[in-house]
């Protein structure tokens, strides 16, 4: 009986484009599955590129203007949450970029204070001031409405109550030292994202002003910096051809694999927390860290979870890049995502020299 | 195994060699010749050039800034070589491993990366690593961070704490030397602050760009490590800058330090248009100086995109994007600008750039001390460097790009009275021995005995240009890796770092301000060996 491993590399050495998703990895991993990709003329994807795409895109056609974390948390002195995002997907958000103790010296003098645009409920730190801006019209408008108010243009808004606050809103951008508005880019559409930034271009000719875009899940901008740094291309690339190329609605794996374009493909799924859904419909090979249903076509191969087995660099919120986390429990019982993917490409090699 | 490249002109300017012979290599190193051996492999390099592998001490090929630049530029490489600039149309033609293929078929053999941010440690070493064949380094930049600032505060020296801080920033990173990118001026910008100069304090701190490099160089000197402070001075790219850059020089209390890209800081005011070659002022500096050294930093024309840590800079630099679009990442520290330019050569300013460029690189009365650097990308694309050797060795050449340049150029600038012309030892010079020198790679830059096996063999030719972008054969560490300019094996090189030691002490100290502040813990952005491959980092002695 063939291992695991020749029966993956059996699948993918057939494939004619086979898709690599998911990449819940460190970036080792990802290292490894670009390394795959590229060797095999295939695509890689990550399963929270959503957001990451339409950022990625907005700053190719116009550029970005973002702050670290640690700056966030120690310097500014108004932050904008837009939409029901970031705190939904970190409820102490609020907590970390505005703490209790005072911060390093920060500019101007004004108290610290948020402004929540469309967030719904939300429980707050006592610490922090709030004007909370809600309304029926859709969070999309409210950005508009607010872009329109800080470049004291006029607007149309028939509530008058919606329109007092947006105008507070704007007024306290104006004269913050510096604002920050922070979202989470898979909640946000382009043109949204785009306003967003319009709004801190006009602010920053006077004053200081920044976004935060939240991280994404699963080590996503992690991933997605590797695909830059070693392709010169975010994820969603292709490599089929002599020079790689990205395109958002082409080399997304869901699609790919629905549509029988991608004839195989390889999940990796290795780190802790909530396991992204798998796209259903191609031969697989799943590199799990947790356990998992198998389809009968499909190849499971067990490997180590990031930061939980072994050791792992990853993006982390708080230095707003790629640090290493140590493995409180460290164990060698099962590869990591990198060794399994590499030992592939080596019995792919060995096929192709025999 | 012995290698003989045989009857080859070695040019060795470390060794006064400039003569036709032999050289032996094994085990990766240069071998004085083995009287009664015979060698197991023999190259025959009759009428080539033989030199050290080239090293670049200020070329930003890894790191966060520099994938910045990737995330918002893919189409540099097609924009670039739209205009007919030598690189492949693809957005992986500035990824890491083409870096590393292209530098080596040219000859270069080490690489330093100038601009490590301490908290991004870990993706700057990543890329680093996933460069093939080079060798590389890193700089790791401090003072416009908080912690030195502090210690800095109210004018206080920042004493032993200051120097603990220093080299732990070292070690934790490992870096192989400091990297000071307009001091005070950034946190300055973190205040709103558009303009900084040298006697400029930063609010709250109240501390001057001039203190911080001070304390930063003594600091640097203290520990013993080989290379200087990396300096970046205050107002980069302004006309009349020349000015700061002198006082900068005449500020560093005799001990070395190093000055980066000063092209930039070239400029007079003089003229119709209040912009003028500061060339002929910056040199009587720098010749003066004989603790500094300094790396050009040339201009050429074409589309490139520049990235760096001085944010007041690229900020006030926004406007001039091309294409039109700029990122201004606020991050912890310095930040970084990233801006995308195109320098033409029907720009007046441009070309008075690009000539100013030249000027140092001719005015300079030692060589030893004015090293070859295009600030890659922000001055020009690495791949150019054939093209300005060519035209330091080549008073015709020179004098044709002139030709093509506004005629106004020549009215503020000294370039066309300069018949100086290179010679390759002192090309050899500033691309191989006074890099290692300047970095402490003493087993490097020279074909001496015991040197590593790091060697570049041209075909000598009128044409410059053709010569260097295409080395005949290179070998990395003694193994052949490059053959009539195509790389025909990929190895993998090694990352140099300094290990000064400090007082444990300042590991809670910092732990202690990772935690208040940024609810951070500095082992996460600690650079460990085991993060790569095993024998990838190796350690440069102190200066005892």
């Amino acid at each position: 009986m063939k291992s695991a491993l020749e029966r993956a590399a059996d699948l993918l050495g057939r494939a004619r484009f086979p898709v690599i998703g998911g990449l819940f990895t460190d970036i080792r991993g990802a290292e490894a599955a670009l390394a795959l990709a590229e060797r095999l003329g295939g695509v890689v994807d990550h399963a929270a590129s959503t957001g990451l795409m339409r950022a990625s895109r907005v700053m190719r056609e116009t550029g970005a203007t973002p702050a670290s974390f640690g700056e966030v948390r120690n310097r500014a002195d108004t932050v904008v949450v837009v939409g029901q995002g970031p705190l939904r997907r970190d409820a102490d958000l609020l907590a970390k970029l505005l703490p209790a103790k005072p911060g390093l010296p920060r500019p101007g003098d004004n108290k610290r204070e948020t402004i929540l645009l469309g967030t719904g409920k939300v429980a707050l730190p006592k610490q922090v001031r709030t004007t909370a801006v809600e309304s029926k019209l859709s969070l999309p408008e409210m950005v508009a409405l607010l872009a329109a108010s800080v470049r004291e243009g006029r607007f149309d808004l028939r509530d008058k109550a919606l329109r007092v606050k947006i105008e507070a809103a704007a007024e306290r951008l104006r004269k913050s030292a510096f604002a920050v508005f922070v979202y989470d880019p898979a909640e946000l559409e382009e043109p949204v994202l785009h306003t967003v930034l319009e709004i801190v271009r006009h602010l920053v000719v006077t004053t200081r002003a920044a976004i935060l875009s939240v991280a994404a899940p699963g080590n996503g901008d992690g991933v997605n910096l590797c695909s830059t740094w070693t392709c010169g291309l975010p994820v969603r690339t292709s490599f089929a051809r002599a020079v790689p190329e990205n395109d958002v609605w082409l080399y997304e794996t869901g699609r790919l694999i629905e549509s029988g374009e991608a004839d195989a493909l390889v999940w990796i799924d290795a780190l802790d927390g909530t396991a992204p859904a798998r796209p259903k419909g191609a031969p697989a090979v799943v590199l799990s860290s947790k356990p998992g249903r198998a389809g009968k076509d499909d190849v499971v191969i067990d490997v180590g979870c990031a930061v939980v087995d072994h050791d792992a660099a990853l993006y982390l919120a708080p230095i707003s890049g790629i640090g290493m986390v140590k493995a409180a429990n460290a164990n060698d019982s099962k590869p990591s995502v990198a060794a399994v993917l590499n030992e592939i490409a080596k019995v792919l090699d060995a096929k192709d020299a025999a | 195994m012995l290698i003989q490249l045989k009857g080859g002109r070695v040019i060795d300017p470390v060794h006064n060699r400039d003569a036709v012979g032999d050289l032996f290599v094994e085990d990766g190193r240069i071998v004085a010749k083995l009287e009664g051996r015979k060698a197991d492999e023999v190259y025959d390099v009759g009428g080539k050039i033989v030199m050290a592998g080239a090293i670049d001490v200020h070329s930003h090929i890894a790191g966060t800034n520099v994938t910045l630049g990737r995330q918002l530029m893919p189409e540099l490489p097609a924009l670039a070589a739209a205009e007919g600039q030598p690189i492949l149309a693809s957005p992986a033609a500035w990824g890491s491993y083409a870096t590393g293929i292209r530098y080596a078929e040219m000859g270069y053999t080490t690489v330093i990366e100038p601009a490590m941010i301490p908290t991004h440690a870990i993706e700057a070493q990543a890329e680093l690593a996933a460069i093939p064949i080079i060798d590389t380094a890193g700089l790791v930049i401090l003072g416009n961070d908080d912690y030195t600032l502090e210690l800095l505060r109210g004018g206080r020296a920042g004493g032993d704490e200051l120097k603990d801080y220093v080299a732990w920033t070292l070690q934790h990173s490992k870096a192989m030397g400091l990297k000071i990118i307009n001091a005070g001026g950034s946190e300055a910008f973190k205040f709103n602050a558009r303009t900084f100069d040298l006697d400029d304090e930063v609010l709250d701190y109240g501390v001057s760009s001039r203190a911080i490099v001070e304390s930063l160089q003594k600091a640097v000197a203290d520990l013993g490590v080989p290379h200087p402070p990396h300096v970046h001075c205050n107002n980069l790219g302004i006309a009349g800058n020349v000015e700061t850059a002198v006082a900068t020089i005449e500020a560093t209390q005799g001990l070395p330090i190093h000055f980066a890209h000063i092209q930039f800081y070239g400029y007079g005011d003089a003229g119709e248009k209040g912009f003028s070659s500061g060339a002929p002022r910056l040199m009587e500096a720098v010749n003066k100086h004989k603790n500094a050294t300094v790396d050009v930093g040339q201009v050429m024309f074409g589309q490139t995109v520049t990235i760096s840590g001085d944010i007041l800079r690229q900020f006030d630099g926004r406007a001039a994007a091309s294409p039109k679009k700029w990122v201004i990442n606020q991050g912890d520290g310095n930040g970084t600008g990233v801006v995308p330019y195109n320098y033409r050569s029907k720009s007046f300013v441009n070309a008075l750039q690009w000539a100013i460029g030249l000027e140092i690189f001719l005015m300079a009365e030692d060589p030893w001390r004015v090293l070859f650097s295009t600030d890659h990308p922000n001055g020009a694309l690495f791949i150019r460097y054939p093209e300005i050797f060519h035209l330091l060795m080549d008073r015709g050449e020179r004098d044709r790009w002139l030709d093509d340049l506004p005629k106004d150029v020549r009215e503020v600038s000294n370039l066309a009275g300069i018949a100086r012309e290179l010679t390759l030892s002192e090309l050899a010079i500033i691309t191989r021995g006074a890099p290692a020198r300047l970095l402490g790679l003493t087993d490097r830059g020279h074909l001496g005995p015991g040197a590593v096996a790091d060697i570049a063999v041209y075909t000598e030719q009128k044409n410059k240009t053709a010569m260097f972008a295409a080395a005949d054969l290179v070998f990395k560490s003694g193994k052949l890796v490059v053959r009539d300019g195509k790389v025909v094996r990929v190895t993998w090189g090694r990352c140099y770092h300094v290990k000064p030691g400090f007082d444990t002490q300042i590991k809670r100290r910092v732990n202690a301000f990772y935690d208040r502040y940024y609810g951070a813990d500095p082992s996460w952005f600690g650079v460990s060996d085991a993060m790569t491959r095993p024998d990838r980092f190796a350690t440069i002695p102190n200066l005892s």
